[in-house]
């Protein structure tokens, strides 16, 4: 499994790579289906445009420097159609993302799943 | 039509579907005989065009996986140079940085909602991804002796009971290098054509049956057959803006899809 220096990032398994979801746009294959890595945050903002929705995370190391992380999820039809909305992720929320990272370690990832500071989840976390 | 003699051309295409045109009824059947295809459909599996002929485990993307059309050696090896290029995520998506259709075939091979609109003088096929729109005439009109080639193409069609049954002719095909078939890689000439069947096999379902042909690039007819699943009731669609925040173009020296930053800065170029 490819490693990489991710600042507050946290490599949680490697073993679900199964079900990458299809960005109906474009090929994901810039991100790193093998890994998941969990970064805990702030909301900068959500991006519910199309063709894809993107959460814009800031995370800052155990130095004190903030990171802008870009985190892309689908489009924000099929989301809306299960109930995703705008205000899902608001601005200035604290919460913990999981995403299959890129392959070269740039700060970006594909949505796995989230968790807010009041146990409420979003996608996938089982 | 750009290397060959309109005429030609033309022949070659339109050939096959002219019998369906000429064939087909002045008089539009009407509204109340048609069949009902209402409500939001999505298609039935993953993205790789021909999936009863693919090999190879994953998707679209993934390595090694490809289909097997009936092609002749000289588009066997466009395919295969296209399939080298996907396994190095150098092999773009046509649809990738916006603002042209997906095209046909792959109108028929798209994530995301479907409708099917049926009304006497014609049908539409909505796709939401894209959006996408394919009209079919069903007025009795025949396709134009000089009709320019376009990425949908022309079709015009008729009932057979509750069949669907249409020519596609005039597609661009690969001939500009912005339509595939899917993202292995998939293409078509300028002078492919089909012949489609639509019908509903049962009250979930809707079944498009494509019989292509193109004498430049396969050897014999090539059927793909693809289904649709109604969705469930009150599904709406929406608006698919593609250029409103398009984060991943592809980057048109080395073909491969880019991820920008929040400042539009290439993460992987």
């Amino acid at each position: 499994m490819r490693t990489h220096a991710l600042p507050g990032a946290l490599v949680i398994a490697a073993s679900l790579a199964v079900a990458v979801p299809l960005f109906a746009h474009h090929s994901n294959a810039g991100f790193d289906s093998d890994k998941v890595i969990e970064l805990t945050g702030t909301i900068k903002e959500f991006q519910f445009t199309n063709p894809h929705t993107w959460i814009q995370i800031f995370v800052e190391d155990k130095k004190g420097t903030k990171t802008e992380w870009s985190v892309e999820w689908g489009s924000p039809n099929s989301l809306g159609r299960q109930g995703i909305r705008p205000s899902t992720f608001p601005p200035g929320a604290k919460v913990t993302i999981r995403l299959r990272p890129m392959l070269n370690g740039a700060p970006a990832g594909g949505f796995v799943g989230a968790k807010f500071e009041d146990g409420k989840t979003v996608g996938r976390w089982e | 039509m750009r290397s060959l003699p309109v005429v030609l051309a033309f022949a070659v295409w339109v050939a096959p579907g002219l019998s369906v045109a000429q064939s087909a009824s002045a008089t539009p059947k009407p509204y109340e005989t048609l069949p009902d295809w209402s409500g939001v459909w999505s298609m039935v599996g993953g993205t790789v065009f021909d999936r009863a002929t693919q090999t190879g485990q994953g998707g679209a993307i993934s390595v090694g996986v490809r289909s097997h059309p009936p092609y002749n050696a000289e588009w066997e090896a466009i395919y295969k140079s296209h399939l080298e290029r996907r396994d190095k995520n150098l092999f773009p998506d046509t649809i990738s940085n916006c603002g042209v259709p997906a095209g046909f075939p792959r109108h028929f091979n798209l994530p995301d909602p479907y409708e099917f609109v049926v009304r006497p003088e014609q049908v539409w096929v909505l796709t939401e991804n894209g959006p996408n729109v394919l009209r079919i005439y069903t007025d009795g009109r025949k396709h134009l002796d000089d009709q320019w080639a376009t990425y949908t193409g022309d079709s015009v069609g008729h009932w057979e009971e509750d069949t669907l049954v249409f020519t596609t002719v005039a597609l661009k095909g690969f001939r500009d290098k912005d339509v595939i078939l899917d993202r292995t890689g998939l293409v078509l000439s300028d002078q492919s054509h089909a012949t489609t069947r639509i019908r509903k096999t049962d009250p979930k379902t809707i079944q498009v049956e494509m019989t292509i042909e193109d004498p430049k690039a396969l050897t014999k007819p090539w059927v793909v057959t693809k289904q649709f699943q109604k969705m469930p009731a009150g599904t709406r669609v929406y608006d698919y803006g593609c250029a409103e925040n398009n984060r991943n173009p592809a980057d048109v020296d080395t073909g491969k899809t880019l991820i920008l930053g929040p400042d539009g800065t290439p993460l992987n170029k």
